[in-house]
């Protein structure tokens, strides 16, 4: 039962298309085009991730500019009243390297409490909810997306995707290049950290390798860093992958329109909403899944609903 | 959005691009590794206290900020791209704002977490100090305070780097002596000298000196007498500052020295 939650079920035959009396919009006696656009406009979880987002990040600004104790340092290590939290990727960067010279005697208990804390807090919220909610990155990136949408639709640029694989290979060759120059590599070009450090501790030079990489992501490959390259966010996605807060979809709502994998960041996660691809009545969203909300916003069903897996729909 | 199917040719090009930048990005890191290796530090840029050998703070320091945030004086800064240093690694500029150990418990080392600034010496320089003090007496009667023998020993098992006297600019080895505000009135570093009334650091600027031969950096030296001394000079017999053995290389004398540029200077340990 356990294990056939964690399953995605794409490995299961396809159930057939609803037939069209059995279409959302047949049964509300509606036109299709109309009930699509019925929810364009509503921005309920984004108008809460947005503040939620901000908020977290001046906590940071406003514990280091009034010596507040409340979450201290920046994103890739930090203490939350006190209790220390450790970006994972940059803790695996560090174990690797130690494993093979012996420096692992040093790291304090600080450095164990804040990686676990940090794990299990982020593994009951998802996992990769931590882009979406607290990454500063993230939320310069949406803004770009938006620039950059608009570009594609007035035919000013052409879309260029890549394989999301990618990121993999930015994963593993991240912590080999760690192990080989004995060197935090990543984290010299690590656009999270540096967003982060700047706001925190006031701008740098680097500040012109986000702008690269935003103008980048605007002209030629929408959200290239989030989908493509970020280790922080796969790190994430491996702990998310057994999460019990994710994102549910119900078929027989479902009408088939795809808006939710236009406005998703991870469309690959959505892969059941196509016509005919759902092989069971409910799906859950993978682990490379933001918990952004913004499919949830934009569905006109209601399809799409936060959930707590074995738990029922508590949202 | 008419998104084509991105197969395995499609992501073995990319991957293999992929694997090129990270190759150059390795390259380069190793390449600036090389060339940097001791001068990696710049003369007036110190590593935190308890700082461990450069090499192994290059990998340890995860960047945090922490031992910045918690600095009372704000001594610690983090390093730009063009600064000499490795992007976002901590640094004491001390001719600007120098570590006065007026937290008195190396709060910064503490805080670390990964360690790449130390606290196991200092635990044990502390331990060690009040057992030595504590020795052979009773612990109910004595007037021993354990609180202020750690923190002394604490303090002076620092060790950053070791100051020296420039003798072609010192105030002292001219013989000349220094009257009013050292840095001028607009000078921000704050420090807590040994003489203050205060528990805090306070501004340099409210301190008006009056020497008939300069000794700022001897009298103001947070340390005192085991790191530098005002004595006379073995040949000319002309009183002036000489560092000792017990300098931590805090930079405080950096800090209050009132030549242009600074006649007294911190060179970083270099391990």
């Amino acid at each position: 039962m356990a294990f056939e939650l964690l399953r995605s079920g794409k490995h299961k035959t396809p159930l057939k298309p609803k037939p069209m009396e059995e279409m959302p919009h047949t049964q509300l006696g509606t036109d299709y085009k109309t009930w699509c656009d019925s929810h364009k406009g509503t921005h309920k979880w984004r108008n809460i991730r947005w503040p939620v987002l901000i908020f977290m990040n001046l906590l940071f600004v406003v514990s280091f500019v009034f010596d507040l104790a409340i979450l201290e340092g920046s994103l890739s290590g930090s203490r939350l009243i006190g209790f220390y939290l450790m970006d994972p990727f940059n803790a695996l960067q560090e174990l690797a390297i130690t494993s093979t010279t012996g420096y692992i005697v040093h790291l304090t208990m600080n450095f164990w409490i804040g990686l676990f804390t940090i794990l299990i807090f982020w593994f009951l919220l998802g996992g990769r909810s931590y882009c979406s909610w607290m990454c500063p990155y993230h939320f310069l990136a949406e803004l770009a997306e938006k620039l950059h949408n608009y570009l594609v639709k007035t035919k000013k640029i052409k879309e260029h995707a890549f394989h999301t694989g990618l990121r993999f290979v930015f994963w593993f060759g991240f912590i080999i290049l760690a192990l080989v120059t004995q060197q935090l590599v990543f984290e010299n070009l690590n656009v999270v950290g540096i967003v982060s450090r700047a706001m925190i501790y006031g701008p740098g030079l680097l500040l012109f390798w986000v702008f690269g990489i935003l103008l980048f992501e605007i002209v030629y490959s929408k959200r290239f860093w989030c989908r493509y390259v970020c280790p922080i966010g796969t790190t994430w996605s491996f702990v998310g992958k057994l999460s019990p807060l994710t994102i549910k979809f119900e078929l027989d709502k479902c009408g088939y329109c795809r808006d939710c994998q236009i406005v998703c960041l991870v469309p690959h996660e959505l892969w059941f909403v196509q016509r005919g691809k759902a092989t069971q009545e409910v799906h859950y969203t993978g682990s490379d899944c933001t918990r952004c909300g913004l499919c949830i916003d934009t569905c006109a069903g209601n399809a799409l609903s936060y959930t707590i897996k074995g738990w029922g729909t508590v949202l | 959005m008419a998104k084509k199917q991105i197969g395995r040719r499609e992501f073995l090009i990319s991957g293999g691009v992929a694997v090129g930048v990270l190759a150059a990005t390795g390259v380069g890191v190793k390449y600036l590794d090389i060339s940097h290796t001791g001068e990696q530090l710049r003369q007036d840029f110190l590593r935190p206290p308890g700082a461990i050998n450069e090499v192994e703070f290059m990998y340890g320091c995860i960047k945090c900020g922490l031992c910045v945030q918690i600095c009372p004086v704000q001594a610690i800064k983090l390093a730009d791209i063009h600064e000499g240093l490795s992007y976002g690694t901590p640094y004491i500029d001390v001719r600007e704002q120098p570590c006065d150990f007026s937290c008195d418990a190396l709060q910064c080392v503490e805080t670390c977490p990964t360690a790449v600034l130390n606290f196991e010496q200092f635990k044990e320089a502390g331990l060690k100090a009040i057992e030595k003090a504590t020795e052979g007496k009773d612990l109910r009667t004595t007037d021993v305070n354990p609180f202020e023998v750690q923190k002394v020993a604490m303090k002076e098992a620092v060790l950053m780097g070791k100051a020296s006297v420039n003798k072609n600019t010192c105030l002292a080895h001219q013989r000349k002596g220094f009257k009013g505000i050292s840095r001028g009135t607009d000078f921000e570093g704050i420090y807590r000298a040994p003489d203050s009334k205060f528990a805090y650091a306070t501004p340099l600027k409210d301190k008006e000196f009056d020497r008939e031969i300069c000794n700022l950096c001897v009298t103001e030296c947070p340390i005192g007498e085991t790191a530098i001394e005002f004595s006379p000079g073995r040949g000319s017999g002309k009183m002036r500052p000489r560092v000792l053995e017990g300098c931590t290389g805090c930079g405080v004398c950096v800090m209050v020295c009132p030549t242009d540029k600074p006649s007294i200077v911190v060179e970083p340990i270099k391990s």
